[in-house]
């Protein structure tokens, strides 16, 4: 069941992502946008392992996705605060938020061995979706050349994460 | 010039020219930028120093496999260095970012 949820959640989100990206071709400041709160949220998942989870691997992961994500979304700020621009909300960005919202209460009502199994999955069910959506939508419309680059350098971040993560998964089977 | 000096210079004279040619120790730079080593293998002499340097906007480390060194967090910026005393051939990783790895072989 857990899994169906997961299922069902992603394909929930990724026609929002992919209409974004493609019907009228989103933004260099709505990509921002939506990727600043996709990072928030993993920062946000991070919050509540530590919270719960007493398995080290768990809680190491859990750290270096708030490190990490929040190196990135300062990156990413300190760019559009240089280019004097202002990430744009949008209903991708909303719609992550809703899921987030779900998938929060989801995990908060978990514990012990059946939490990290739960963490760790959606840690790499969620790295899976936003690298695809970063390399194949977001990288490939964004137009400022500085803002790509960061774009690059977030999804090779994140393409470690989801390799960390399928590390993790194995680990709490 | 006496007789004295005139003996101490040959002798210092005769001491550079019979003294071994030793190469100098080098100093290598490794850079982690996009969450990987570059390079990520590096073949250096006993006697060099490697300097790691972060460019990356998240924090790495360099820590060798076999607890030889571990330079601990290195935020943008940071540089650390560590000499090579002894030949061998030394794997290493970023603590954070296990899928980070490199080597350093000390001929």
């Amino acid at each position: 069941m857990k899994k169906l949820l997961l299922v069902a959640s992603l394909a929930f989100a990724m026609p929002a992502m992919q209409a974004c990206a493609n019907d009228q071709g989103p933004t260099d400041m709505q990509i921002a946008h939506i990727a600043y709160t996709a990072g928030q949220i993993d920062i946000r998942y991070a919050g509540i392992a530590l919270k719960k989870s007493k398995n080290q691997e768990i809680l190491d992961f859990a750290i270096l996705m708030q490190r990490d994500h929040k190196a990135v979304n300062d990156s990413a700020l300190a760019l559009l605060d240089k280019l004097g621009a202002t990430p744009e909300d949008n209903p991708t960005s909303q719609s992550l938020l809703a899921q987030a919202d779900a998938k929060a209460a989801e995990l908060e009502a978990l514990s012990g061995a059946e939490f990290d199994r739960a963490y760790a999955e959606n840690e790499l069910a969620y790295h899976r979706f936003v690298n695809d959506t970063v390399e194949n939508a977001f990288i490939p419309a964004a137009d400022n050349p500085e803002f790509k680059a960061l774009l690059g350098l977030a999804l090779k971040t994140f393409q470690a994460h989801e390799a960390h993560a399928e590390m993790m998964v194995e680990a709490v089977k | 010039m006496n007789r004295r000096q005139l003996l101490t210079l040959s002798l210092l004279a005769a001491g550079a020219a019979c003294a071994p040619s030793i190469a100098a120790a080098e100093e290598h730079i490794v850079e982690m930028n996009g969450l990987e080593f570059s390079p990520a293998e590096l073949v250096i002499r006993v006697g060099d120093t490697v300097t790691w340097v972060n460019l990356d906007v998240m924090a790495h480390t360099t820590t060798s496999a076999d607890g030889s060194w571990d330079s601990g967090s290195m935020t943008k910026g940071d540089e650390w260095s560590f000499t090579f005393d002894d030949a061998g051939v030394f794997a290493y990783d970023c603590t954070f970012h296990p899928t980070m790895r490199g080597m350093v072989v000390v001929e």
